[in-house]
C-alpha cells in the first residue's frame, strides 16, 4: 500500500492594494512574523513609481519549511485591498487557493468591478468586511490592512503572539495608540479567521520558534548590502537618490554616524561618484549607490578611477530601461554598461550577487577588492534582489579584511615615489596624500610610473597592460564565491548558466528538471568582470546544451559568455519587469534535453 | 450582430446546475452566470455525513469538478449574496454593492432549514448542517460516541441520523409534526415507522414540546434542551423542520410570492424575464387547482431542465414526480425514494 506523503509547508501569500492602502506594511509584518516563528521566508514587493494614491502595490511572501530560492509563479492566497488592482492577478492564484477580499465596500461597485466575479471555479473565495471590522476595532477604516493580516493569520493558525511582537516593534516610537489600534485591528481579523472553516489547500504546518542557533534576520538585498558595507568598515558615502537603490543611502544615513562615518547627499550622480573617488584617493573606504541611469552618468568618472587607480565601490541596482524606463520594475539590462561602459580600455571589477546573503558578502568583499586591486568595483544588484526579503544567517565573526591596500615601505629621500610602479602582480604600492616622501600626481591623462602625463606608445601599452593584468588575480580573491556549480556532476544534458537575482529561479527549475529525470546542472557566475573563464569553460565542456536565462532583451550575459569562451549558448531572454518564470526556464530545459537526447541517439 | 444573451441563475444546486448545462447546450454563445452565497461549487449534500468517516477533502463531494464550469463557459460567483432584484432594469443588487445585469433570470435558490418561531431565538445554539463547513464544525463539536439531539426530523435529517448512528454516535429525535417531512404519513403508519427508527438505534421522543435550549459549560455535553417535561443533554442540537424557500431578495421584485415563488407549469413567474425552479418555487397544479411544492432530487433536476428549455424559447410543462411513500425495507429499516440520489 502506498503511503500518502505528508504535505510540506510551502505557501505563498500575495497582498495587493493601491499605494497608501498599507499593502507593503501588511506584507512586512507577515514576513517578519513568519521568519520569527521559524519558517524560511522569501518575500518580494512590487510598488508603483508614484508615492501615494495611484499605482498598484503587491507584497508577496513565500513561507516554507525548507530552503527555497525563488518566489512561486502562483500564490496560494491573494488578499485584495483594492479590487481594481487585484483582479488582473486572480489568475496568479493556484487551483484551490484562496482569494480574500472586501465584502462590504464603502461605495457602489461597477459591474465586473468586484473580485468575487473573477474568481475561477477552482478558487476559494473569502469575503470579509475589512473596513467595518477596522472601524469597529479602531474607530477608523485605516487599519483594514491589519484586519486582513489578522484574518489570514487566524485562518491558518499562525502564532498570534509573535504578530503582536512584530506590530509592537514596527510602531515603536509612535504614539501608543498606534500600536494598540493596529493590534486591535489584527486581533479582530484573527478572531474572524480562526472562526472560519478553511476550505483552501495551502499548507502551513505549525512550527516551534527556532532556538539555539544564530537567529535568522529578515532582510532585503539593499539592507544586506548596507550591512556588508558597515562590516567592511565603510567610512564615506556619497549618493543621489534613485529607485531602487535609494534605501541603501537611507539606511546608511542612519547607521554611518554611529561608527563615525560620513554620508553626503550630493546634487547629482556625477558629483556622488566624483566624491567617492576623491574620498577613495585619500584612503577612505568609500562608496556610492545608484541605478542604471545614474551609472550612465557616472561612467566618465569611473574611467578616472580606473586610470588613476583609485579604489571606490559603486552599488548599482538595475531597473527596467533604457533612460527613465521602468523605475519600479526589475531587469538585468545594465550588464553591458557595468562591464563595458567606459571610454577607452577601462576594465573594472563587477560583482553580481545572486541572493540576499550574497549582497552582504559582495558588498564587503567589494571594498577589499577595490583596495587590493586599486580600482573601482561595481556591485550589480537589481530591483528584485534589492527589494527581495530573505531570512539570512549572518556570520558571528566579521568576515571582511579591513586594510588590504598594498602600502609603501619606509622611504628615504632622494628617489621619487613611483605611484604606478610596475610590479610582479601589477599592483603598485599605494600611498595616500600626506604620506611623507610620497608626493605624486594623479591625472586622467595617461601617465608614467610617477603619474606624470605621458602619451608615448610604450607607456600607454605598459599602463594598459598593468591595469588589466592586475585584475586577473581578483578571480582568485579569497573567501568569496566567484562562481559555483549545482546539480548533477559530470556530463549533463542541460547546463544552466546564470547571474544575479535570476539564479534563484534557475535553481528551482533545475531541481524540478532533475526530479523529472533530466541530467541537469546550474552554475552561477558572481564575478562578471574579469570573467572567471577557468571555472566556466570546464563546466561548459560538461554540458551538451547550455541555457542562459536572463532578464534583458539582448542576452547581455550570453554575449559575455560567448565572447569570453568562444562557446555558443542557448538564450532565454525576457523583459516582463517581473522575475523570470520558473516554468519558462523549465520548458526550455525540457526542450533542450529532448534535443540533446536525440543528438546522442543519432 | 446582437450581443449574446446573459442568463443569470441564482443558486448553484441541482436545479440551477441542470439549468446551466441545458442553457449551454441550447445556446453556445450565451453568457451564463451562477450566483451563490456558498463558498464551494455544487456538492453532494447528502454525502456531507462522510466527514464523520474521516473525509476532510470536500473535493470528494463535488458533483462536477471546476473544469466542468470552465469547459461549459459558466461563471460561478460564490460567496455572493443577492439583496434585491429590479425587473425593470433587469439587474440584481448584490450585498457587496455591485449590480449584475441579466437578460433572463432563473431563481433556483433552494431552501434553507426552517426554524419554528419559538426556537428562532436559540438559533445560535443550533447546529446547522447545510454546508461542508457546517459538517466539519459538527464533527469538531461531537466527541466520539457523543449525543446528537435532532429536533423535527424531516427526511433530510433522518438521512443524517441513520449515518450518524452507523458512525457510532447516539441519536435522540424529538419528533414534531415535521417528522418524515415531506412525506405525509398517517398516524397508523407513523407508529410503525417510529418503531423502525428505534430498531435502527435512534431514540425517539414523541408528544413533548421544546421550551428552550441552553448552553452549558459544566464539563458535560454542551447543550441542554429544556422540554415541557424534563430536560435532554446532548453535544449538539440540530434542527430538521423541513425547508423554507430562500427568496428574501425577491420581495419587492413585483413577482407573485406565496410561501415560494409562484410559477406556472412552464416555471415562468409573473415577470416575463424571470423563471424559477427547485425547492424555491410553488408550481400551479391544474389538477389540484392550487400551487404546490415538489421536493426530491428527481423533481428538482427536472425543473432545472424544463426552465432552461423554456428560457430559450420552448413551452414545456413540468412533469413532476410526486413523493412516493415511505416504506420499511428488507432490513427492517425505514427507507424512502426521497433518498434516491443520482
Amino acid at each position: 500500500m502506498s503511503r500518502k506523503r505528508k504535505p510540506v509547508t510551502d505557501i505563498q501569500i500575495a497582498i495587493c492594494g493601491s499605494a497608501g492602502d498599507g499593502t507593503i506594511a501588511a506584507g512586512d509584518i507577515l514576513k517578519r512574523a513568519m521568519a520569527r516563528a521559524g519558517y524560511k521566508v522569501i518575500a518580494f514587493d512590487l510598488y508603483p513609481a508614484e508615492i501615494r494614491g495611484f499605482g498598484k502595490c503587491i507584497a508577496r511572501t513565500r513561507i516554507t519549511a525548507n530552503q527555497v530560492y525563488s518566489m512561486k509563479q502562483k500564490s496560494d492566497v491573494l488578499i485584495s485591498l483594492d479590487d481594481s488592482h487585484a483582479i488582473p492577478h486572480v489568475d496568479e492564484v493556484c487551483d484551490y487557493g484562496a482569494i480574500i477580499y472586501e465584502d462590504n465596500p464603502m461605495s457602489k461597485v461597477e459591474e465586473g468591478g468586484h473580485i468575487s466575479g473573477h474568481a475561477a471555479p477552482a478558487h476559494i473565495p473569502y469575503g470579509i468586511p475589512f473596513r467595518e471590522m477596522s472601524e469597529r476595532a479602531t474607530g477608523s477604516a485605516r487599519s483594514r490592512n491589519m484586519v486582513a493580516v489578522g484574518y489570514i493569520a487566524g485562518l491558518y493558525g499562525m502564532p498570534q503572539k509573535i504578530f503582536h511582537e512584530i506590530v509592537t516593534a514596527k510602531f515603536k516610537g509612535k504614539a501608543a495608540v498606534v500600536t494598540t489600534g493596529n493590534i486591535a485591528a489584527f486581533d479582530a481579523g484573527y478572531e474572524a479567521g480562526a472562526a472560519t472553516i478553511r476550505l483552501d489547500f495551502g499548507v502551513l504546518e505549525s512550527r516551534s520558534r527556532r532556538r539555539g542557533k544564530a537567529d535568522l534576520v529578515m532582510m532585503n538585498g539593499n539592507a544586506a548590502t548596507v550591512r556588508g558595507c558597515l562590516d567592511a568598515g565603510i567610512e564615506t558615502f556619497f549618493g543621489y537618490p534613485i529607485t531602487p537603490a535609494t534605501s541603501i543611502m537611507e539606511i546608511l544615513a542612519a547607521e554611518m554616524p554611529k561608527t563615525g562615518g560620513r554620508l553626503v547627499q550630493t546634487e547629482d550622480e556625477i558629483s556622488a561618484v566624483a566624491a567617492a573617488i576623491g574620498a577613495g584617493y585619500t584612503g577612505a573606504r568609500s562608496a556610492t549607490a545608484t541605478s542604471g541611469p545614474g551609472l550612465a552618468l557616472m561612467t566618465e568618472m569611473l574611467g578616472l578611477g580606473t586610470i588613476a587607480e583609485v579604489p571606490s565601490v559603486i552599488f548599482v541596482s538595475q531597473r527596467g530601461g533604457p533612460s527613465t524606463g521602468m523605475p519600479t520594475k526589475t531587469e538585468q539590462s545594465d550588464l553591458n554598461l557595468a562591464v563595458f561602459g567606459v571610454a577607452g580600455d577601462g576594465q573594472r571589477i563587477v560583482l553580481a550577487p545572486t541572493n540576499v546573503e550574497g549582497c552582504y558578502k559582495c558588498a564587503g568583499k567589494a571594498f577589499e577588492m577595490a583596495e587590493q586591486y586599486q580600482t573601482p568595483v561595481i556591485v550589480l544588484l537589481d530591483l528584485y534582489l534589492s527589494n527581495r526579503y530573505e531570512a539570512v544567517a549572518f556570520p558571528e565573526k566579521n568576515p571582511f579584511v579591513r586594510k588590504c591596500s598594498k602600502g609603501v615601505s619606509r622611504r628615504g629621500t632622494g628617489s621619487p615615489y613611483s605611484r604606478y610602479a610596475i610590479t610582479d602582480d601589477w599592483v603598485s604600492p599605494r600611498a595616500v596624500p600626506g604620506t611623507e616622501g610620497c608626493q605624486h600626481a594623479i591625472t586622467g591623462l595617461e601617465h608614467d610610473v610617477f603619474g606624470r602625463p605621458n602619451d608615448q606608445a610604450h607607456v600607454h601599452e605598459m599602463m594598459s597592460r598593468k591595469r588589466h593584468e592586475k585584475l586577473e588575480a581578483a578571480i582568485n580573491h579569497p573567501d568569496i564565491t566567484i562562481s559555483k556549480r549545482f546539480g548533477d556532476r559530470g556530463k549533463v544534458d542541460v547546463g544552466l548558466l546564470g547571474w544575479g537575482s535570476t539564479f534563484g529561479e534557475i535553481l528551482e527549475a533545475m531541481f524540478v528538471a532533475q526530479k523529472e529525470g533530466i541530467k541537469c546542472a546550474a552554475m552561477k557566475v558572481v564575478m562578471l568582470s574579469p570573467f572567471p573563464k577557468p571555472a566556466v569553460v570546464p563546466y561548459l565542456d560538461d554540458c551538451a546544451e547550455v541555457l542562459v536565462p536572463e532578464l534583458n532583451y539582448e542576452g547581455q550575459f550570453a554575449d559575455l559568455v560567448t565572447s569570453a569562451t568562444g562557446r555558443p549558448v542557448n538564450r532565454l531572454n525576457r523583459v516582463p519587469g517581473t522575475p523570470m518564470r520558473v516554468d519558462e526556464i523549465l520548458a526550455e530545459i525540457r526542450r533542450l534535453a529532448d534535443g540533446a537526447k536525440q543528438m546522442a541517439a543519432e | 450582430m446582437s450581443e449574446p444573451l446573459h442568463y443569470v441563475i441564482i443558486g448553484t444546486g441541482a436545479a440551477g446546475t441542470e439549468a446551466a448545462l441545458h442553457l449551454r447546450q441550447r445556446d453556445a454563445d450565451c453568457r451564463i452566470t451562477m450566483v451563490t452565497a456558498g463558498r464551494l461549487l455544487f456538492i453532494r449534500r447528502y454525502e456531507l455525513p462522510k466527514v464523520f468517516d474521516g473525509v476532510e477533502d470536500w473535493r470528494e463531494l463535488l458533483v462536477y469538478p471546476p473544469e466542468f464550469y470552465d469547459e461549459h463557459g459558466i461563471t460561478v460567483r460564490r460567496n455572493s449574496w443577492v439583496t434585491n432584484v429590479d425587473p425593470e432594469r433587469r439587474v440584481l443588487g448584490m450585498r457587496h454593492k455591485e449590480e449584475v445585469s441579466y437578460d433572463r433570470l432563473l431563481v433556483a435558490s433552494g431552501g434553507g432549514g426552517y426554524i419554528p418561531a419559538g426556537l428562532s431565538e436559540y438559533r445560535h445554539l443550533l447546529q446547522r448542517f447545510a454546508t461542508f463547513g457546517d459538517a466539519i464544525r459538527m464533527r469538531q463539536s461531537l466527541p466520539e460516541g457523543g449525543r446528537v439531539i435532532m429536533l423535527g426530523a424531516d427526511m433530510t435529517g433522518l438521512d443524517l441520523a441513520r449515518k450518524l448512528t452507523a458512525a457510532g454516535f447516539r441519536l435522540t429525535v424529538v419528533a414534531t409534526e415535521q417528522l418524515f417531512w415531506p412525506h405525509e404519513v398517517s398516524p397508523r403508519k407513523r407508529t410503525r415507522f417510529v418503531k423502525a427508527l428505534v430498531a435502527m438505534g435512534i431514540e425517539v421522543i414523541q408528544g413533548r414540546a421544546v421550551a428552550g435550549i441552553e448552553a452549558t459549560n459544566s464539563g458535560g455535553p454542551a447543550r441542554r434542551v429544556v422540554m415541557d417535561k424534563g430536560d435532554l443533554r446532548g453535544d449538539v442540537v440540530i434542527p430538521f423542520f423541513g425547508l423554507m424557500p430562500t427568496l428574501d431578495f425577491m420581495v419587492g421584485a413585483g413577482v407573485d410570492i406565496e410561501r415560494g415563488l409562484l410559477v406556472n407549469p412552464q416555471l415562468a413567474t409573473t415577470d416575463k424575464n424571470i423563471w424559477a425552479a427547485g425547492d424555491v418555487c410553488q408550481i400551479w397544479s391544474p389538477e389540484e387547482n392550487h400551487y404546490r411544492f415538489y421536493y426530491g432530487w428527481k423533481n428538482v433536476k427536472m425543473m432545472g431542465r424544463i426552465a432552461a428549455l423554456n428560457m430559450t424559447g420552448d413551452n414545456e410543462a413540468v412533469d413532476t414526480v410526486k413523493e412516493e411513500d415511505l416504506f420499511i425495507n428488507a432490513n427492517g429499516e425505514i427507507d424512502s425514494p426521497f433518498w434516491e440520489y443520482d
